[in-house]
């Protein structure tokens, strides 16, 4: 023992055990834990400032906020979750939240009901998007819907009046036609909706179907995607529309959406993202509920919760990680920080300690919410697992008859037959 | 134990086998044999190739037999997987077609770009490091995600490509957005990235005796003729390591596909690169079992072509010694 004497040895391990005292503090008496959650910028902001006001209020906990872009948080939230590292709380979207909860990765909140999660001022009713089987998976952070977001700015400029709710889809083609027309900054009127499934969904429903079925099936027929094909085709060719290699530009996000792009004055989205469509965009931006069919049910929108708070199954910490569900959604303070960003708030209490503060945005967006009633029905059942799968097939297909390489029935032949073989598997 | 008198045990009982060195050191190098040290010095690789590689590569291995969501433990699926690939995924299909494309197209073009960049750089000029910097600045760039969005823009329909053709009175499609361009923007994006082959290829042509040029040119030989029958065969070592390299990175590209498709390898599957479609598997749709197959049926693939390489090699690279 000359090379490294015992000395050599003990100065290191002292180093080591320095390491390990500098690191991050561990171990808060009250707990520990971790939020993930996806989004912009401005909700980053937010959401660490009611992080900073809970541990003000709960000193003997110390929450860590990790956020990341929607198109990397499932990568990165299905690594954690698989690595046995699952954040605390995170953020849920609707569609994964069930296929999380049926993996066994997400707490059933229910036990905590009477206690912890007591959610004043909200209505059971709102907690139903969260639940199966009586279990609650997740609490809505907001309540959206889709809205077709209108370019006010343009139809003035235009001198075209501005499409108004409850205007058929046959009034928004000849609107579409008449603004393009008349406008020099746009070649067509309205953006190609064939690929989105939130539009043939909306459009599913005020035929009186949808597009899944409680068990989990296809709840349309293929007749029905031909119609929805031929319907823009039709769009497309009269020039409403664009054609599919400029549609083929948006990459589902609001940045390259159609009307940001500038291609279009009209297009469709989600409520809650007026914020960020009136935050890129230098016009003006309105909103509108969605066009409807001839003899529609006027059911097709729905209440939709826009993202859900969820707690890890694997939590160490299941009470604290409620607590802070349940101050995150119900608290004023927390509420008027959070702003409308993640759609309307839930509890009523929230929604009337905020309204006055609200930009003209963020009033709009609970306008829009409040005055959806005549055209919203029930929200439909849970997706099935592979909806997310089946969501990106339906873009791809749309595509492919958009671009005339399948006609409408080949198109709504596969779309049926790759739906249903991914149901199957 | 060692003091500073005693010779090194590994030398000692290398160059006097009839004194059994005793000591700590010396049992060691009789455990470990001759190449001991070699072992000794090889251990931080060799642990980072077995910890870092070869575990998770083997862990796949075991996984392309399961179904693993990545939540639940992996369940034995036996030959599922593969079966499936086989018969019964049109997406397979459609990757493997996108990727052989863009590999037999993106290889040759960019190895030919880059002999030619090569050929000029190599005529003594002056600046000749700033030059070669310059060109080897896209191979730097070209695979980080700034660059493929900034190809996203040049070749958008409004784009700095299409207002140029609009300067010459043609309408250009949307080349990024159209499922007959958008693999070939791709491409060109390969091929701009040149510049690693071009360096080496740089090298191998200083390798080229002068004399043999003078000798051609004494008999009449024209450039061209000097090219083909002096140039290419003297640099096919070179050529064939290229293609090699070039080749197995082709079949891996990933970041250019997924930033300009938007990750979804759009539109219609035309940018749908094999990695991307195995990304999808994995992380989208959690069948992390289902893209174990794939990752090892691209390796299958890879090694095929670089089998094929080295059998076809003896027919058109000459190694001259």
């Amino acid at each position: 023992m000359t090379r490294f004497g015992t000395g050599r040895y003990a100065a290191l391990a002292s180093v080591a055990a320095t390491a390990l005292l500098a690191g991050p503090a561990i171990g808060q008496d009250g707990g520990d834990l971790r939020m993930l959650w996806w989004g912009s910028q401005p909700r980053a902001d937010r959401t660490f400032e009611v992080i900073d006001m809970y541990e003000e209020a709960n000193p003997d906990v110390s929450i860590q906020g990790e956020t990341v872009g929607w198109s990397d948080y499932w990568t990165r939230l299905a690594t954690q979750v698989a690595g046995r590292n699952a954040p605390d709380v995170m953020q849920q979207d609707y569609r994964y939240m069930f296929e999380y909860a049926g993996r066994g990765a997400l707490l059933d909140m229910m036990p905590y009901r009477d206690e912890i999660l007591t959610l004043p001022g909200v209505s059971e009713e709102s907690l139903e998007s969260g639940m199966s089987d009586g279990k609650l998976w997740g609490v809505s952070l907001g309540v959206n819907s889709v809205a077709m977001m209108v370019n006010e700015t343009i139809f003035e400029e235009a001198g075209v009046p501005l499409p108004e709710n409850g205007a058929t889809w046959e009034e928004i083609k000849q609107l579409a036609i008449e603004v393009a027309e008349k406008s020099d900054r746009i070649d067509y009127g309205v953006e190609d909706s064939s690929l989105y499934e939130n539009s043939f969904q909306n459009w599913l429903r005020q035929r009186g179907k949808d597009l899944y079925t409680a068990e989990g099936e296809l709840a349309f027929e293929e007749s029905d995607v031909v119609e929805w094909y031929e319907f823009w085709a039709d769009m497309r060719e009269s020039g409403a529309a664009p054609p599919a290699d400029v549609q083929a530009l948006d990459q589902r996000s609001i940045e390259t959406h159609m009307v940001s792009l500038g291609n279009v004055a009209m297009g469709f989205a989600h409520s809650n993202q007026l914020v960020g469509f009136s935050a890129i965009n230098e016009d003006e931006i309105v909103m509108r509920v969605f066009p409807l069919v001839e003899g529609s049910t006027n059911e097709g929108h729905y209440f939709k919760p826009s993202q859900l708070l969820s707690v890890a199954a694997s939590t160490e910490f299941p009470e604290v990680s409620v607590d802070f569900v349940n101050y995150f959604i119900t608290d004023t303070e927390a509420g008027k920080v959070l702003d409308v960003e993640r759609g309307v708030p839930i509890s009523d209490e929230v929604r009337d300690a905020i309204r006055s503060e609200l930009d003209e945005d963020g009033l709009a967006q609970l306008e829009y919410i409040e005055a959806l009633d005549p055209y919203a029905g029930p929200l439909p059942p849970p997706p099935p697992q592979g909806a997310g799968e089946i969501d990106q097939m339906m873009a791809r297909v749309g595509q492919e008859v958009a671009f005339g390489q399948l006609t409408p029935e080949e198109g709504a032949a596969r779309l049926v037959s790759q739906a249903e073989s991914i149901l199957s598997r | 134990m060692s003091s500073p008198t005693e010779p090194p045990g590994y030398a000692a009982a290398a160059a006097t086998p009839l004194i059994v060195p005793t000591g700590r050191r010396a049992r060691l190098t009789r455990a470990l044999g001759s190449s001991g040290a070699a072992y000794v010095f090889l251990f931080p690789w060799l642990a980072g190739f077995l910890i870092l590689t070869a575990g998770p590569a083997l862990y796949s291995l075991y996984l392309s037999f399961t179904d693993y969501d990545l939540i639940n433990p992996p369940r034995w699926a036996g030959m599922d997987n593969y079966m499936r690939i086989a018969t019964n995924d049109p997406k397979f299909q459609d990757s493997v077609r996108v990727t052989l494309t863009f590999v037999l197209l993106s290889v040759p073009l960019k190895l030919a770009v880059a002999l030619g960049v090569a050929m000029l750089l190599n005529r003594g000029l002056r600046g000749l490091t700033i030059y070669r910097a310059i060109f080897y600045l896209p191979s730097l760039l070209g695979t980080s995600v700034a660059i493929a969005v900034l190809w996203r823009q040049l070749f958008a329909g409004d784009g700095l490509i299409n207002n140029l053709l609009l300067g010459i009175g043609i309408q250009g499609p949307s080349w990024i957005s159209s499922p007959d361009t958008a693999l070939y923007t791709l491409v060109i994006l390969a091929i701009w990235q040149f510049g690693s082959p071009m360096i080496i290829f740089l090298a191998g042509l200083r390798q080229i005796p002068v004399d043999i040029y003078e000798a051609a040119r004494m008999d009449g030989a024209s450039k061209a003729r000097q090219f083909w029958r002096i140039t290419l065969p003297m640099l096919t070592p070179v050529v064939f390591f290229n293609a090699v390299v070039q080749t197995i990175d082709a079949f891996k590209a990933f970041t250019s596909a997924f930033i300009i498709s938007g990750g979804t390898g759009g539109p219609i599957n035309s940018t749908l690169f094999y990695t991307l479609y195995l990304y999808q598997e994995a992380f989208g749709y959690f069948r992390m079992g289902y893209a174990s197959a794939l990752a090892w049926i691209l390796l299958i693939i890879i090694a095929l072509f670089t089998a094929f390489s080295f059998l076809s090699a003896r027919y058109w690279v000459h190694y001259d010694d």
